[in-house]
Order: C-alpha cells, then sequence, then structure tokens
C-alpha cells in the first residue's frame, strides 16, 4: 500500500496568525517563569498546604495525552490496521510533543530551575518516582525518535519493533506517573489503582485528541479522510471511556469504603467544589455522555457528534487531571483522628487552591512551544498523509497488505 | 541541517543522555542508609512533649526557633514557615472531654518519606537520625512536603530578608526545608533553641535527648509514661513522642 505524505503550504494568513498567537504565548511563558524564578513562586496559586499546582496538573495531562496519541500511532505497528497507517506518523509525532510538554511543564515548576539540569543526574535516587520518571520520560522520547524514523524510511520490521515497544513503554510511563502520587501517604493520593486509572484516562483522552486534531487538520487542509476511519475510533474511544470510568469509580469506592481514608473520600465524593467537577465534569459530562453518545448508531456514527463526544472526553479528563493532583493535597493527612484540629499561626483543616494569572502564562508558554513545534513539523516534515481511506479501498487497490511488516 | 540530519543528531544525544542516566541508576548510591556526617558519637536525637504542660496561650518555642534558625515570617499564613507549629485539638466526641495544644515539628522520622522521595538526596538522614535538607542542592520541586505526612515540610515561596542569626544560615527562595532539632546546637552539645526556651521562660514541655542511651531524660520519659507517635501506622517510625495525647 502506498501512501502519499505532503506537508502543508503553511502561507496562509491564518497560518502566520496561528503562529504568531503561539509565539505570544511563549514570550508570556518566558516572563512567567522568569518573574517566578527571580521573584519566588509565591505568584503563582501554590502555598505550604498546596505545593503542587497548575503545572503539575497540566503535567500529567500532557503525559496522559501522549499514551492515546501513541495508541493511535500504534494501530498499524501493533495491531497490524493497515487503514490506520496514514495516522501513524502525525500520532507518534503528538505523542512526542506532548512528552515534551508535560517535561517542560515540570522542569518549569521547579523552585531552582538552574539545579534542575544538573543535580538530577549528578546526585539522582532512584528509590524517588520523581527520578524514575524522568529517565522513563527521556527514554520514551528517545523510542519515539526511533519509531518516527522508522516510519519516515519505511522500515517495515523496525516499525513493528519500535510500535510495539514504544507502546509498552508508554504503559510503564503512565504507571510511574500515576505511581508519583500512589506511593505518598495521603488518603485521596495513597490508592494501588491510581496508576490504573491514569493510565485508562490517559488512553480516552488521548484517543479523543487525536480524533480532535485529525478531523481538524484533514478539514483545514481539504484532504480526504474516511468517516469509518473516524467512527472506528470513536467505538474505541467509547470503550477506553467505560474503562476509564469504571476504574476511577472503583477507586473512589475502595478509598470510601476504608476507615482510614473515609472522611477525605467522603469530602471529595459528596461535598464541595471537587465533588462537582468530579460527578458532573468528569463521570457526567466527561465519560457518560460521550459514551452513550458513542455507542449510540445514530450519533456514534455522526462525525459532529464524534467530534463534540471528543470535546467532552478531553474536558472530562482535565478535570479528572485537576481532581488527581490537588484535592489529595486540599485534604491535609489525618494526624489526629476523631479531633477537630485548629491553628492560628498556619492554614489548617481543608485549605482552597486558586490560580494565578501568572499560572495560566506558564501553561500556555509550554502549550505556545509545542504548538509551534507542531505546526512547523506540519510545515517541514511529512508528516500528514494526502488522504486516509478505509482498508476496503486500500485492499481494492492493493491485496495483501496487512502490516507493517508487509510493506 | 536537513530532516534527516536532525533526527539522527537528536537520537545520538538522546542516546547519549540516556546512557548516562542509565549508568547513574545502576551506580546510585542506596539512599536509605545513613549518610557519614563525621558524629562522633552514635547517638539517635530524639524529643518528647509533654501535652499536660503544654498551654495554648505559649508559643516560647516558635519565637525561639525562628530567632535561632532565620525561619521566615511575611505575614501570610500561606507562606509563612514554622519549623515548629501549634494546633489545638478537641474530641469530636462529646462523651470525651479533650482540649490538647500540640506543638508539630519534624518528626525526624527513623523511615523518612522525603528522604525516599527526594530525587537529588538533598534531603538525608544523618548518623544520629537527624533529618536535614542541603539548601544548596535541592532543587525545590517539592515532592517532599507531598509525601510528609505530619505537614512539617516548608517551601520557601519569596526571599526571607530577616536574617537575626547571623551565625546560621538563611535559606534562598526556592527550596524547601524543615526543622534540624537544632543540629548545629546538638553537635556543640547545647540543646536545641525551643527546648532551652521552654525550659527557661515556658513550662518546660519539651525534652530532647539520645534515644539510645537508656539514662537520659527522653528515654526515661518514655518508660515513665504512656506515649504516643503520631501515624504510627504509616511505618514511618517518628522521633516524637507526646505525653498525654
Amino acid at each position: 500500500m502506498e501512501i502519499h505524505y505532503r506537508t502543508i503550504d503553511g502561507n496562509s494568513k491564518g497560518y502566520y496568525l496561528l503562529l504568531l498567537v503561539l509565539a505570544t504565548f511563549v514570550v508570556g511563558g518566558f516572563v512567567s517563569v522568569y518573574l517566578m524564578c527571580t521573584r519566588g513562586i509565591y505568584l503563582s496559586g501554590m502555598t505550604n498546604r498546596i505545593p503542587w499546582g497548575l503545572q503539575i496538573i497540566m503535567a500529567v495531562f500532557y503525559i496522559g495525552l501522549s499514551a492515546g496519541s501513541l495508541v493511535v500511532s500504534g494501530l498499524y505497528g501493533v495491531f497490524g490496521k493497515i487503514e490506520y497507517k496514514p495516522f501513524a506518523r502525525i500520532a507518534a509525532y503528538l505523542a512526542m510533543l506532548f512528552l515534551i510538554a508535560g517535561l517542560l511543564s515540570i522542569i518549569t515548576d521547579q523552585g531552582r530551575i538552574d539545579r534542575a539540569f544538573i543535580q538530577p543526574f549528578t546526585h539522582s535516587n532512584f528509590s524517588s518516582m520523581f527520578s524514575i520518571n524522568p529517565a522513563l520520560y527521556m527514554g520514551h522520547i528517545m523510542i519515539c525518535i526511533i519509531y518516527l524514523w522508522a516510519l519516515f524510511k519505511e522500515k517495515g520490521k523496525l516499525t513493528k519493533v519500535a510500535s510495539v515497544t514504544v507502546v509498552l513503554w508508554a504503559l510503564s510511563v503512565h504507571t510511574g506517573t500515576g505511581g508519583i502520587f500512589a506511593l505518598t501517604p495521603r488518603e485521596l493520593y495513597n490508592s494501588p489503582l491510581l496508576p490504573a486509572s491514569f493510565v485508562a484516562a490517559a488512553l480516552s483522552s488521548g484517543a479523543a485528541l487525536m480524533i480532535l486534531v485529525l478531523v481538524g487538520l484533514f478539514r483545514l487542509t481539504k484532504r480526504p479522510l474516511d468517516d469509518g476511519l473516524v467512527i472506528w475510533l470513536g467505538r474505541l474511544l467509547a470503550v477506553f471511556i467505560v474503562l476509564a470510568m469504571y476504574v476511577i469509580l472503583i477507586e473512589n469506592g475502595h478509598r470510601y469504603y476504608l476507615i482510614e481514608s473515609r472522611e477525605a473520600a467522603r469530602s471529595f465524593l459528596f461535598g464541595g467544589f471537587h465533588s462537582v467537577l468530579f460527578w458532573f465534569g468528569l463521570i457526567i459530562v466527561g465519560s457518560i455522555i460521550p459514551a452513550i453518545l458513542l455507542f449510540k448508531r445514530a450519533t456514534g456514527t455522526s462525525i459532529p457528534w464524534i467530534l463534540f463526544s471528543a470535546i467532552l472526553v478531553v474536558l472530562g479528563v482535565m478535570c479528572e487531571r485537576y481532581l488527581i493532583v490537588i484535592p489529595g493535597q486540599t485534604y491535609a493527612p489525618t494526624l489526629f483522628p476523631g479531633m477537630e484540629v485548629s491553628g492560628r499561626f498556619l492554614e489548617e483543616g481543608v485549605v482552597a487552591y486558586h490560580i494565578t494569572l501568572l499560572e495560566v502564562l506558564q501553561a500556555l508558554g509550554v502549550f505556545g512551544i509545542i504548538g509551534l513545534a507542531f505546526a512547523l513539523g506540519l510545515k517541514v516534515l511529512d508528516l500528514l498523509p494526502t488522504e486516509a481511506r478505509t482498508q476496503r479501498r486500500f485492499s481494492s487497490a492493493e491485496s495483501g497488505a496487512t502490516g507493517p511488516a508487509n510493506d | 541541517m536537513d530532516r534527516r540530519d536532525f533526527l539522527k543528531t537528536g537520537g545520538v544525544l538522546l542516546a547519549g543522555t540516556s546512557g548516562v542516566y542509565g549508568l547513574r541508576v545502576l551506580t546510585a548510591p542506596d539512599v536509605s542508609k545513613a549518610s557519614d556526617t563525621g558524629s562522633a558519637v552514635r547517638r539517635r536525637w530524639g524529643m518528647v512533649i509533654d501535652l499536660n504542660k503544654c498551654s495554648p496561650d505559649c508559643h516560647v518555642c516558635l519565637d525561639a526557633c525562628r530567632q535561632e534558625n532565620n525561619v521566615a515570617l511575611h505575614g501570610d499564613k500561606r507562606w509563612d514557615i514554622y519549623w515548629i507549629r501549634k494546633v489545638e485539638i478537641a474530641s469530636k466526641d462529646p462523651a470525651r472531654s479533650m482540649e490538647k495544644s500540640v506543638p508539630l515539628l519534624c518528626n525526624h522520622c527513623d523511615n523518612p518519606p522525603c528522604v525516599q522521595v527526594c530525587p537529588v538526596q538533598a534531603t538525608y538522614k544523618r548518623d544520629d537520625g537527624i533529618v536535614v535538607v542541603d539548601h544548596h542542592r535541592c532543587m525545590g520541586c517539592r515532592y517532599c512536603m507531598i509525601a510528609c505526612p505530619y505537614n512539617a515540610r516548608y517551601f520557601n515561596y519569596k526571599e526571607n530578608h530577616e536574617w537575626p542569626n547571623k551565625e546560621y544560615p538563611k535559606r534562598s527562595h526556592g527550596v524547601a526545608e524543615s526543622c534540624t532539632f537544632c543540629a548545629h546546637l546538638l553537635d556543640q552539645g547545647r540543646q536545641p533553641a525551643c527546648v532551652a526556651a521552654c525550659r527557661q521562660n515556658g513550662p518546660g514541655a519539651l525534652y530532647v535527648g539520645d534515644l539510645n542511651d537508656p539514662q537520659s531524660d527522653v528515654s526515661q520519659l518514655i518508660a515513665d509514661n504512656t506515649v504516643k507517635r503520631l501515624r504510627e501506622d504509616l511505618g514511618t517510625e517518628p522521633k516524637v513522642y507526646y505525653i498525654g495525647l
């Protein structure tokens, strides 16, 4: 099967406007990082009770997105679905960018960024998930590059090996990222199911974003894209949604069942802003509604409804990422069971986290960097195919093509 | 540079970096073991706090700690640092009337989660069991604050302009810190600032001593009283003992 790739022209006003907007984000991000480096990160919404904020939320969101992108990319290399080969390059490229965005979010969140480029290499501590994960991330980026190279060079066997490796590696990366939280003694973090729920949500958010990116790109560049491919991706997304919802509900049910974490789980699930975000944002809007829309024949075969569902899933997983990072900090570990605790020196009890403008600028800066890399990548690299057709059409054109090894 | 060269160069650079990193994995030291800090005597410092003597309106320990260790006070609860702070606890059960004023500080755990999670070994445990931070190595990731179940870790969100004790360093913004049991004073054979101040100007509720010495004040108090430690269920083996909790 022969697929033709072509760079985008990138000469339109819209394209240059997009570059300008993204570059503005990058400048804003640099200003924000500079201010926080020189004056201190009190300029963010973080406090001594909420030491991790928006950058960590965005880091886990980006890292999660990379998993879903890789699964879409791996549909061809791992599962031999030849009709998805046209998406393999762009999905792998995006997965790599998302991972870089995750790393950038973490690095720019450090109190001493200057040391973040030295100390982890000279004094690493591999009993810390914060040491293990960067090693996994860097390995992941490296394998992504090899995988991309194999895809570009049309190396059938290497593509197969690299895609299997990269998908398995991605699983360990995402399990490790979930482990950052799961292996700490806080009621709303400490759960062996958290890495699993992290992976499941990663798959659904990544697949949803890939649907949006692919349809958007093909439409914008006026390239033919068969609806059947998007519909099948929609069904895959629906399965991911159900899987993620199942693990997340079990994880929280487990927390609620255990006496030691029941109070925190009750506050999280049935009181205040976090419970609204959980039930309305994540479960209803981000999971149940899109799952119904995607499983229902009438809406599940309609591209606008699939796109709408994908948007809901991305929003739902953003809520989930917020709910992974923040509530575990707002509900402090219980030191005195059965006691009311108050104090006039520091914030005690349940505290709140308020995102500041500079934090938003910082996050937009990271988005701007990968946005620019993506937009420029489309212009200089052969990432996007001239068309994407279903297998039936490929088969009729060239019978016998079943996987990368046969290319 | 064309695309091929770019990919090749990128691959080689990343492979090299990952290789070096991989070597670090294989040769990483075991940080769970105490580092050699040159302590002459194998001591194991611990603290006993008698809550029956501690009153809510007394905070001489907090003031002495701040003065001795240049602990930052910015006038905002979100960023103020308290190596030792106090909370008031009251039983939720009306049948059990209990109200106490409890000093909280780093528990210098024998199995400290902060040491385990520090990605750059900036937090480490000395031979004598005191957990300290190397402020010149800390990169401010704040994972130790997440991992500490006692909320005893603080971050320098702002620059601290106060420097009352010029004999002790202050910390720049961007690094984490916590109580050191005034290790610099213990090493000179003196009492931590909070303990000394509590004896001189307070009720004398704080005791510090060698848990390995059965004759020390703290060992005697632990033997003679019913003592509790915070969140013993976590297996962190904290070394701050409370009487009357």
